[in-house]
């Protein structure tokens, strides 16, 4: 993990964890996590339910204390202050609006707490009011509004505080399909307006891939892989990284030297540079299906890596056709474009697979 | 939209039935509730005769004059004091034991709900008679308090004996709806409150204490109505020389035989009673 948290520049970052653990009893919620998160980033901490994804988010609002290592925040260590005493607010899952106050009052809470002058309070309500477009809806209770509407004022009672950094956990989870693509873009202006460091949790991929600058994928407490949304889905480093993000296939090979596998079928093909695994490794070659070419037997140009294959299924997508194709040692989806210039196949057909050398990832199995 | 004659029927019938299933209860509050009532209301409209018999004739307002002399108003205050003491013993301590129970794993959870059940097994008299055998010089506490130099204690027939019983009595009634209201309590209100910078103080003032008012309200009437009424305790405990509302009135029955005073003071303390109820379900309705 080292090589990549290190290239940050430790004086910018905003959030910095080192080390990060935390055990529920005996349970490993969060195992040892190192992360750099920087100045203005909007940073995605993606991974399936359980992962330790949130956990880690609310050790960083100090709504849990780590059990062991260093959590900073801007330089300061802020590990062990309670949540009220860090420059930080959370956008909760559900919001968690107070359903006894008003939105203004909602809004105007931490700004209270932290006495400052009335005239300032409602200066600054107004401004995050009408920054998540929500004037004229200043009197109404949280029960009164839509989902997307209650979305906006967590949002504005979190930023009226100008926190140093914003923690979103599942921010978009509770909306429905098309609110939630008009929200993302929301978010992402959003960030841009106010310019702070943004920290979501998603178990959504595609959430994480739009809306982020950097992704960190998290599976069973650990911190796998860190990068940007290009470098996640491009070269991932782990199966586990390849396979939640995006679909893939997924080759049994061995490293033979340092751009070679050998493929359990017994065949060599070149792949790009790999750091993550040493010569001699077993590895698995993930292959995207979009990025496999399928054509007629013998089709194959002679210097790409091919497979030959039968197609066993097709299922029809409306813009792409995927292909099951199995071969003697395993099955290989393939998903080809559908036009009126693309070749259409048929289960029984005998095809030819090939991709370019750089088009695939070689990853910890 | 218009009901077709068919639903019409069907929601007719599904009414009816809901009447016929409700009736026992009904007829029972009927026979046993309201009836008494109208009793009890009439009889304080009655005239008592010089030899202390009730005579149902010459209808007059004298027992609700009455209700306005010195020594009724003594009374009145005694009981409201001793019921709010009472009532707020009962808040204090109970909160924080609801929170805890309301914070704990199931089984343990069901344990405590339980335990503060338990008292109820037994008699409310021989309780009494329990908590005076306690309090009494000589007794357990005393005994104790002796013995490590504290003096003896002796508040038998006194009102912080009335008020340590009445707590005992009552305070499962404030537990119980504080749990229910405290269980309810979504946990990442809190957590937001601590995040926007409250402290624990200001979060339990501003979230959490306005979040749980219906629990308090409940709790507080459940404590403080049954306690104004209370005769059993400040009898036995007070040893009937902190007079409260209920013993007034068995004496007015019983004792003075002045059965329109003792029937309009039951009236007028049930009609209050009623009406802070009423305004609790009012202000509840809005919280909830």
């Amino acid at each position: 993990m080292n090589e990549i948290t290190e290239s940050q520049d430790q004086r910018s970052a905003a959030v910095s964890l080192r080390g990060i653990s935390k055990l529920f009893d005996d349970v490993t919620a969060v195992d040892s996590v190192d992360l750099d998160i920087g100045d203005s980033e909007f940073f995605a901490l993606l991974g399936p339910s359980g992962c330790g994804k949130t956990t880690t988010l609310r050790m960083i609002a100090g709504l849990e204390i780590p059990s062991a290592g260093s959590l900073q925040i801007f330089g300061e260590e802020v590990g062990s202050l309670p949540p009220n005493k860090r420059p930080v607010n959370t956008v909760f899952q559900n919001y968690a609006l107070f359903p006894h106050m008003s939105v203004v009052d909602n809004v105007a809470f931490g700004l209270k707490m932290r006495k400052i002058p009335k005239s300032e309070i409602s200066t600054r309500v107004h401004e995050a009011i009408s920054l998540v477009r929500m004037t004229g809806m200043e009197d109404r209770r949280p029960n009164q509004l839509s989902g997307g509407q209650q979305q906006r004022v967590a949002l504005a009672r979190a930023l009226v505080n100008r926190p140093k950094v914003l923690l979103l956990d599942e921010p978009l989870a509770a909306l429905d399909l098309k609110l939630r693509q008009e929200m993302q873009f929301e978010l992402k202006q959003l960030q841009r307006e106010v310019g702070i460091t943004f920290v979501f949790v998603t178990h959504d991929q595609e959430e994480a891939l739009a809306l982020s600058d950097r992704i960190g994928v998290m599976n069973d407490g650990r911190l796998l892989q860190v990068g940007t949304p290009e470098e996640m889905y491009d070269a991932p480093i782990d199966r586990f990284v390849a396979d939640f993000i995006g679909r893939s296939n997924f080759l049994k090979a061995t490293l033979e030297s340092a751009e070679v596998v050998c493929l359990a079928n017994g065949q060599r093909i070149r792949v790009p540079q790999v750091d993550a695994v040493s010569v001699g490794d077993e590895v698995q070659v993930s292959l995207r299906p979009e990025r496999v070419m399928i054509g007629d037997l013998d089709s194959a140009p002679h210097d790409s890596a091919q497979l030959s294959g039968t197609v066993e299924t097709e299922t029809f997508l409306g813009n792409s056709v995927v292909y099951r194709v199995a071969l003697d040692w395993m099955t290989i989806e393939v998903e080809a474009d559908h036009r009126p210039d693309v070749e259409r196949y048929h289960a029984g057909d005998r095809v030819d697979l090939w991709w370019r050398d750089d088009a695939v990832a070689v990853v910890r199995p | 939209m218009k009901l077709g004659a068919a639903e019409l029927k069907r929601e007719r019938e599904e009414r009816r039935r809901g009447f016929f299933l409700a009736l026992p209860s009904f007829a029972y509050m009927l026979l046993f509730f309201v009836l008494p009532l109208v009793i009890v209301l009439i009889y304080s409209f009655a005239t008592r005769t010089s030899t202390g018999s009730t005579a149902l004739s010459d209808w007059n307002l004298d027992a609700y004059r009455k209700l306005g002399e010195p020594i009724v108003r003594n009374v009145v205050v005694r009981s409201v004091v001793l019921a709010l003491v009472t009532t707020v013993i009962c808040l204090v301590v109970a909160y924080p034991f609801a929170w805890f129970c309301a914070h704990q794993r199931p089984t343990v959870r069901n344990v405590l709900l339980i335990a503060v059940m338990i008292p109820f097994w037994t008699n409310f008299l021989v309780r009494n008679y329990a908590w005076r055998i306690l309090l009494s010089k000589g007794g357990p506490i005393s005994t104790f308090t002796e013995a490590i130099g504290l003096g003896e204690v002796d508040i038998l027939f006194t009102k912080t004996a009335v008020v340590i019983g009445l707590v005992y009595a009552y305070l499962p009634f404030m537990i119980l709806p504080l749990y229910a209201s405290i269980d309810r309590l979504d946990q990442r209100l809190i957590e937001a409150g601590r995040d926007l910078y409250g402290s624990g103080p200001q979060t339990f003032r501003r979230i959490i204490l306005p979040l749980t008012m219906p629990g308090v309200i409940a709790g507080s009437i459940l404590v403080f109505v049954p306690s104004m009424g209370a005769y059993v305790t400040p009898e036995l405990l007070g040893g009937g020389k902190e007079t409260m509302l209920g013993s007034y009135i068995v004496t007015q029955f019983l004792t003075a035989r002045n059965w329109p005073v003792g029937a309009s003071l039951s009236f007028v303390l049930m009609a209050v009673m009623l009406i802070s109820t009423v305004i609790y379900f009012r202000s509840g309705g809005r919280n909830l």
